[in-house]
């Protein structure tokens, strides 16, 4: 019997990634102070690392996990959360607040953010009811988001210069600044939606059948479709509010899973892909703080260049 | 094109850009004034030197992403081809960013940007050219889908190098016609009514493509050159376009087949796609009206398009 050998390195690889993030950094701590180390390390190491690398480790899983969802449910590789306007909602909430001056506390604009993505996620819902089949679905998030995205770009129009750099950090994706306040809005969330993740795999075993022989074997499909939609929202939305909308890590997770088992379903793929997306994130985020410290880049400047690499070479060799 | 059509079609035209001037809010006597052939006072002058351009640009941008549509969706047999779902347009658009953020391009400048447009959309057309290559055309969507979104996650790159200059690339990402004067349209117009009469002069080559490879092939066209001609074409408009007025979505979707329904080849998307513009600008003034000419770009027309454009988009998907 040979040793499973990716489930370990994928483990390994997570851990040196989160340990990396503690550690690095100014100031630098080394692995073995992070216990026992001085005041300020302690202060820097739990109130900024800790929680950063947290919501990158289930930010990642989740926008990786919400990609497999999406890509299975509609049956199209090219469903990506930014298609189903939870991102875009976000986008749009947040925009508004900074652009307009809305009177909005700064600490609440992630709750924005997270209302947004809701209204968005919900608009696409109700749009798609109508639509009968995967590709009508995956068309009217498209409209959706394409809409929500004019409007956003239409807000933005009126914004001054200051206010674009503010927006520019969000609206890209970033991890920067997040704390224990922050976390604790966006972990809950994410731990109550994973029996939610685990009772979508059934479903999406007899989605992935076609839609007739899905429903001559019992199956509700649209309903069922609508329903794994919902959770795929609920796990973007998570993560959007805090961090904005993070691409490319739910086209890039669910094609990384299916490369590395390429004759597997859906319940091998979900965790390859939540734990791909945990670690395209965290390396992101890493380059992100280091590659141009002291000034800190946004991270979905990093994953859409991992994205553009990785889509290139894997297109090219299908 | 019949005469009657062509009268239709002139009477159209004339009514969308009376009331694509009027929108702009200038006394009506300002506009009869211009007829004498002088720009006489101050109304007179801000109607010949900014509305009339921009009327201008409306026109030339619709008309160009309608034809370059028509010829993608005629030759690739696939009606949800468009310069925005094959790369072209995406990669225009990244082409006139990257000249101006690396300071290639000065930023007034028509002719650098058409010719960075130009460079890019060959760009954009030769990556999704290169990912179908010997597939199935009706494959070459899927891939211009992926292409696009490969072009923005580099044009994202290249904003995320100099945050600050995203205020100065918003009006190429959403496309707008506004701001653009007699300079900027002087060879940018000869451009497209140039590469428009080229494609009315292919329209016998797409109607032998159309129906199918081997029909082209039994009739003595090679498909691979055809084709080849047809996307040149289309690169060139939709470059040239996008050099004016940036990534103007839906038009080059959508007109086309208002177009086909008609029953018409490339006059007709030109027409329908210079009327759909030039209202959408109408409305995109109006709307600023409406909001107390508080904005400082305006409501940019790409905006109009794009949420016209999702409630074509919403209603065919949920019609299947």
């Amino acid at each position: 019997m040979s040793i499973p050998v990716a489930p370990w390195a994928a483990g390994i690889g997570l851990g040196a990634l989160g340990l990396a993030g503690l550690c690095l950094g100014t100031p630098f701590v080394a692995p073995q102070d992070l216990l026992t180390g001085d005041a300020v390390a302690g202060v820097v190491v739990w109130e900024l690392r800790v929680p950063r690398v947290l919501v990158g480790l289930a930010g990642g899983a989740a926008i990786g996990a919400a990609g497999l969802l999406l890509q299975e449910s509609l049956r199209n590789p090219l469903a990506v959360p930014e298609m189903i306007g939870v991102s875009t909602g976000a986008a749009l909430a947040v925009g508004v607040c900074v652009v307009w001056a809305l009177p909005v506390p700064f600490p609440l604009y992630p709750v924005m953010g997270l209302l947004g993505a809701v209204a968005g996620g919900l608009l696409t819902l109700a749009a798609a009811r109508a639509a009968r089949t995967a590709g009508g679905v995956l068309l009217v998030g498209a409209a959706v988001s394409s809409a929500i995205q004019a409007l956003l770009l239409a807000v933005m129009a009126t914004a001054d210069r200051l206010q674009y750099d503010m927006l520019f950090r969000y609206l890209v994706g970033s991890l920067s600044g997040l704390m224990w306040e922050q976390a604790g809005r966006t972990l809950p969330w994410l731990a109550a939606a994973l029996p939610l993740v685990v009772l979508c795999v059934p479903a999406l075993g007899l989605l992935r059948l076609g839609d007739d022989a899905a429903a001559s074997l019992g199956s509700r499909v649209h309903r069922a479709r609508l329903g794994v939609l919902t959770v795929a929202a609920l796990l973007v939305g998570c993560v959007t509010g805090p961090c904005g909308p993070v691409a490319w890590v739910g086209l890039l997770a669910p094609l990384l899973a299916r490369r590395l088992r390429p004759r597997a379903d859906a319940r091998t793929w979900l965790p390859w892909s939540a734990a791909f997306g945990a670690l395209v994130t965290l390396a992101a985020d890493l380059a992100a703080r280091l590659a141009f410290a002291p000034v800190e880049t946004p991270l979905g400047a990093w994953t859409a260049l991992a994205g553009v690499v990785a889509a290139a070479v894997l297109v090219r060799r299908a | 094109m019949t005469a009657g059509r062509a009268v239709a079609a002139a009477v159209l035209l004339a009514a969308v850009a009376t009331a694509h001037l009027l929108a702009a809010g200038r006394p009506v006597t300002a506009l009869t004034g211009l007829l004498d052939g002088t720009a006489g006072g101050l109304e007179e002058r801000i109607v010949w030197e900014l509305g009339l351009p921009r009327l201008l640009t409306a026109v030339l941008t619709g008309a160009a992403l309608g034809v370059a549509g028509y010829v993608l969706q005629t030759a690739l047999r696939n009606p949800m081809a468009a310069p925005e779902f094959s790369g072209v347009n995406p990669g225009a658009v990244l082409g006139i960013l990257a000249g101006l953020t690396l300071g290639v391009v000065p930023a007034d400048s028509a002719a650098g940007a058409l010719a960075a447009a130009l460079l890019g959309g060959a760009l954009g057309g030769g990556i999704t050219w290169l990912f179908a290559a010997r597939r199935d055309p009706v494959q070459l969507v899927v891939y211009g889908l992926l292409g696009s979104a490969l072009l923005a996650g580099i044009a994202t790159m290249l904003l995320a190098y100099q945050p600050s200059r995203f205020g100065n690339a918003l009006r190429w990402l959403v496309g707008s016609v506004e701001g653009r004067v007699w300079e900027h349209l002087g060879f940018t117009s000869w451009w497209i009514a140039g590469w428009i009469a080229v494609a009315w002069a292919c329209s016998a080559m797409l109607a032998v493509l159309a129906p199918g490879d081997e029909h082209a092939a039994a009739l003595g066209l090679r498909p691979g050159v055809g084709r080849g001609v047809a996307l040149a074409v289309a690169i060139s408009l939709t470059a040239g376009a996008a050099g004016l007025s940036g990534a103007i979505a839906f038009v080059g979707l959508v007109t086309p087949h208002a177009a086909r329904r008609l029953g018409g080849g490339v006059p007709t998307a030109a027409v329908a796609g210079a009327v759909a513009l030039a209202g959408a600008d109408t409305l995109a003034q109006l709307a600023v009206h409406l909001l107390d000419d508080t904005h400082r770009l305006g409501v940019p027309t790409g905006v109009v398009t794009a949420l016209a454009g999702a409630a074509v988009l919403a209603r065919l998907g949920r019609s299947q």
